[in-house]
């Protein structure tokens, strides 16, 4: 591995996973320069268990640290927290920060991720109204959540799920609010999503079908009128899971391509051969095709692995399926690859199991899978997708079968 | 201890599986995730994922590493280095040897 600093200082403006990802990529692919990563917060923390262990009050918030602050002195990554990017400033070399200095930057690679969405509804910017993004986020909707307290969620996707689990566990009566009954098909497929949805009434969360027209507040109390309803319900609390807006300003006031996410080739470049951008606000297009956000703690990973190799003028990591988590009501989910490029779906075991898996196929080869408490069906599904393997749709539905004797062929 | 305690037959665990051996049984301060590689060695690390609490013999085997079932991190299997979020800690590896097909394990002795 060769070791050079000749690239000049790299900055990442971002301390989530695609910016952490891609800071320890530079130093694990040789790079010997300069490097420092800009963050807002007080310190680099991973988001999932935001909604999860965290929100439960489980655990601390050194336990959320990417890395710990002596592997970035080991690694020697310059660590400007609390610090926010004014302004990229590339053709003069430099970046402009929120202090107004200015830092000398040959490269920089943007990993800004996002906002919580707030939707375009009378009342959703109330007091009582949640989002959950960030770490003080949570901490001010786990003050909210107290025995008891009445918990409005609007969206049960991913993060509306989890936070109804989560409320549910601390003793919150639950409402969930969405008109997609169920949610997550795309990802999950019919069987999954389903299943997974029923689990919410299963374990007494009220779920409403139904668009939410309104929220309001009388004095402590949250209001919130739904589509079709005629009464509007009364709540103490309300979080908002609708989705996240990427943070592109930066690179829309730079005059890169910014299309609801900073566009980038495959290999994380922008059109402006000193930026670089991974992770939840960026778009890759490939081929000519703009794709839409991935929006997943893996891919920003390996997004910010991509745009190390990129730097280096090194051989990106070979490329995989894309892949995600989700915890709820104390299982497991995990999904791989796109159900929706499937041609027939296989279900693997009975949704009455203590695990259960499903696997999508296109014209005989897998191209996906997804499962409930069965992480091994997914890693094996990961390198059938990944190997483009032709497997007999009978034997993968037989859970009696050993998956990895069908990747040995 | 220079025998090492014998915890296993090598016949117990599948190829790219992993077996758990209990604390109680190891003299650990962790249980032992005891792992079979996809070419047949087997090698020993403490079995709860340096991340959450997951159980490293549950996770996946081959080409040198374990990866986690939660989260996917990867530990090596020769020294228990971590390879990958979420994970940032290192596990502990422990020395195994294999004799007449029998499984010995050297509690908190480097392999």
């Amino acid at each position: 591995m060769n070791s050079r600093s000749d690239l000049g200082h790299v900055v990442v403006v971002g301390g989530g996973v695609g910016g952490v990802s891609t800071v320890g990529a530079l130093r694990q692919g040789g790079y010997d320069g300069r490097v420092t990563l800009v963050d807002a917060g007080e310190f680099p923390y991973d988001r999932p268990p935001l909604s999860k262990d965290y929100l439960a009050g489980a655990c601390s918030s050194t336990d959320l640290w990417l890395q710990s602050p002596a592997w970035f002195d080991d690694n020697r990554i310059e660590l400007r927290t609390r610090t926010s990017v004014a302004a990229l400033r590339t053709a003069e070399g430099a970046l402009e920060l929120d202090d107004g200095s200015r830092v000398a930057a040959d490269r920089v690679v943007l990993a800004t991720g996002g906002r919580a969405a707030r939707p375009p509804l009378p009342g959703a910017d109330g007091d009582l109204v949640h989002t959950l993004r960030t770490i003080e986020d949570a901490d001010r909707l786990h003050k909210a959540l107290v025995p008891g307290a009445r918990l409005l969620v609007v969206g049960a996707g991913l993060i509306g799920a989890e936070v109804a689990s989560t409320a549910l566990d601390l003793g919150c009566d639950v409402v969930l609010v969405d008109p997609v009954d169920p949610p997550l098909v795309a990802a999950l497929g019919t069987t999954i999503a389903t299943w997974l949805h029923d689990l919410h009434t299963a374990r007494g969360v009220r779920v409403v079908r139904a668009g939410v027209e309104s929220l309001g507040q009388d004095g402590a109390v949250l209001t919130a009128r739904f589509v079709g309803q005629p009464d509007a319900a009364e709540f103490d609390v309300a979080v908002l899971g609708v989705g996240m807006s990427p943070d592109t300003s930066l690179a829309v006031a730079a005059g890169i391509e910014v299309d609801r996410g900073v566009v980038v080739d495959p290999a994380q470049r922008t059109a402006n051969p000193a930026v670089l951008a991974v992770g939840d606000a960026t778009r890759v297009r490939r081929d000519g095709v703009l794709l839409p956000r991935t929006e997943h703690w893996e891919a920003a990973q390996h997004d910010g692995k991509r745009a190390a190799a990129s730097i280096l003028g090194v051989a990106p990591p070979a490329e995989t399926a894309p892949w995600f988590w989700s915890d709820r009501h104390h299982r497991h989910v995990e999904a791989i690859g796109h159900l929706g490029a499937a041609d027939q779906v296989v279900l693997r075991g009975t949704t009455d199991a203590p695990s259960f898996a499903v696997f999508g196929l296109h014209e005989g080869r897998v191209v996906a899978a997804a499962a409930v408490d069965d992480p091994t069906a997914v890693r094996a599904a990961r390198r059938m997708v990944d190997r483009r393997l032709a497997v007999d749709p009978g034997a993968l539905a037989d859970p009696t079968t050993d998956l990895r004797r069908l990747l040995r062929g | 201890m220079s025998q090492g305690i014998r915890v296993a037959s090598a016949e117990d665990i599948a190829e790219g599986e992993g077996i758990t051996i209990g604390r109680d049984v190891a003299g650990t301060a962790d249980d032992i995730a005891l792992l079979k590689d996809d070419d047949g060695s087997i090698w020993a690390l403490d079995n709860t994922c340096t991340h959450q609490t997951a159980s490293l013999a549950e996770g996946w085997v081959e080409g040198g590493y374990v990866e986690c079932p939660l989260h996917s991190s990867r530990f090596c299997l020769r020294n228990g280095e971590v390879d990958g979020l979420p994970a940032t800690r290192d596990t502990v590896a422990h020395r195994v040897e294999v004799r007449d097909g029998e499984v010995y394990l050297f509690p908190g002795q480097t392999p």
